[in-house]
């Protein structure tokens, strides 16, 4: 990843950021709340190839642990995320691309959202924080893979597109 | 070469999940630029927050009303869309009349306490994924707040101030997981513990395992020292469960809160509590008791070979 393309990409997650904390939790879903965020992430984690997921991941990380309202400690996030940039990058080439088949992608995102909270509600045990109940996270979980798979679709191309603007030419090659 | 790209890789990771890793430390160690971030997020957002705030809370009412506005006819199109100012009029008004009356009877509740406070509206809520129950004000350190303040809504106790911008502050809501308050039952005057669940409906744990519990208790916060975080006689919740277990070596029962966390437009934080506190009902000034102290006076034997009796002679000593 470019120099340019990180500051490019940090901008354009912490605009996404700052709709999730300004519009998208303020509506009130039934079950639980949808992460607009983690679901854009997931996708251009996806979308990066080698080293650029990691990156990807950690950035991404680091602007969710900006989050005001959070109560987890700063870069748990920002690891979270860079171990699941490096899972992607490292099985990619054996999992095949599938950024091209739309049902898989929506898929493989909402699950990406899933698993990633998932590896934060541990992460968040072993750092000693209170969950609540098991029952509640699991139900936390479960609402926002639901929420995922039915928006994924609307805003994908969006992402898309949005991501091939940012791209260099050597890039785009 | 593929040898060299992977090390790189390799490289990279580690460098990244040790940065990560760092940043928690520091963060856990209490260093303050991890929170002051945090901070200076919260500053940049509030102005989005604000904007979005006064943009769809009356959009969002306007958009009922234009529901069931019906079919109209191509001919009356000039007194429809006239109709339709007027409903986004009406909409605007019905939106400042509803958060007039959440003022109106918070500062009720506040008065009745004796608390003074501070109005603010909410203009965001935690997200999805912090997995924290929160609420964005539109006040801050500029208004008075400070850190662990009791918020108070009409119907009574909503949470605690966790974080303070200048203009900004974020409220702990009393169902996240990590909220825990001491609180007495009105009835029995009990005291226990109530803890957050995450979802609408709270755990009382009596501290005292023979305590008396039944449904329909109300529960009255206790109060903590110099009322930080917490402010004696707040309305918190009304029992809806007792858990009779008799395994369990505390009285449990669930309760629901008085206030509808979902439903908050405007909140008051409780910038003093009042010099008279309620709480006091439970810690009594003693009074002064009673103390009898009785002297044998030996009267003078008489002639008989009775034992004499002793003819007491009392004193009465008050003490305190």
């Amino acid at each position: 990843m470019s120099p340019s393309r990180i500051g490019i990409s940090t901008a354009f997650l912490f605009f996404i950021f700052v709709i999730q904390e300004s519009v998208v939790s303020r509506i009130h879903f039934p079950i639980t709340g949808f992460s607009l965020y983690l679901a854009v992430l997931v996708c251009l984690i996806a979308l990066e190839k080698g080293n650029g997921a990691v990156v990807m991941g950690f950035i991404g990380g680091l602007v969710l642990d900006l989050a005001p309202t959070s109560q987890s400690p700063f870069g748990q996030w920002a690891l979270i995320f860079t171990m699941i940039g490096y899972l992607v990058s490292s099985n990619l080439e054996s999992i095949g691309d599938f950024t091209a088949e739309p049902i898989t992608f929506v898929l493989f995102i909402s699950v990406g959202s899933a698993l990633a909270l998932s590896i934060y509600l541990t992460a968040g045990i072993v750092l000693g924080e209170n969950i609540g109940s098991f029952f509640r996270a699991l139900v936390v979980v479960f609402g926002n893979f639901l929420w995922t798979l039915l928006f994924t679709p609307f805003f994908l191309p969006i992402i898309r597109r949005a991501r091939e603007i940012t791209l260099t030419p050597r890039e785009r090659m | 070469m593929a040898g060299s790209g992977s090390n790189r890789s390799r490289l990279l990771l580690v460098i990244l999940l040790v940065s990560a890793l760092f940043l928690i430390t520091l963060d856990l160690r209490g260093v303050g630029i991890t929170s002051s971030s945090r901070s200076i997020t919260q500053t940049v957002l509030l102005p989005v927050q604000k904007a979005v705030s006064d943009i769809f809370s009356p959009v969002g009412r306007f958009m009922s009303d234009v529901k069931n506005f019906g079919k109209t006819k191509a001919e009356i199109t000039d007194l429809k869309l006239a109709n339709a100012r007027l409903k986004k009029q009406a909409a605007f008004s019905a939106d400042t009349q509803g958060q007039l009356t959440q003022l109106k009877n918070v500062l009720d509740l506040a008065g009745r306490g004796g608390y003074k406070v501070v109005s603010a509206r909410v203009i965001g809520r935690g997200s999805a994924s912090t997995f924290s129950q929160t609420l964005t004000l539109d006040s801050g350190s500029n208004s008075g707040i400070a850190k662990n303040m009791t918020v108070i809504s009409e119907n009574g106790l909503v949470g605690v101030i966790k974080d303070v911008t200048v203009n900004s502050s974020i409220v702990l809501l009393m169902s996240d997981p990590t909220f825990k308050i001491g609180v007495r039952v009105a009835r029995s005057q009990s005291i226990g513990v109530l803890i957050g669940e995450g979802t609408g409906s709270y755990t009382l744990e009596l501290l005292d395992p023979s305590g008396s519990l039944k449904e329909g208790d109300s529960l009255i916060s206790i109060g903590s020292d110099n009322n930080r975080p917490y402010i004696p006689g707040v309305p918190v919740g009304v029992v809806t469960k007792v858990d009779h277990t008799t395994t369990s070596l505390t009285q449990r029962a669930t309760v629901n809160s008085y206030s509808n966390l979902n439903d908050l437009g405007v909140v008051s934080v409780v910038l003093a509590a009042p010099t008279s506190a309620p709480n006091k009902a439970i810690n009594p000034t003693p009074r002064p008791t009673v103390t009898v102290y009785v002297t044998p006076t030996p009267v003078a034997a008489p002639s008989s070979s009775a034992s004499p009796l002793p003819s007491p002679s009392t004193s009465v000593k008050a003490k305190k």
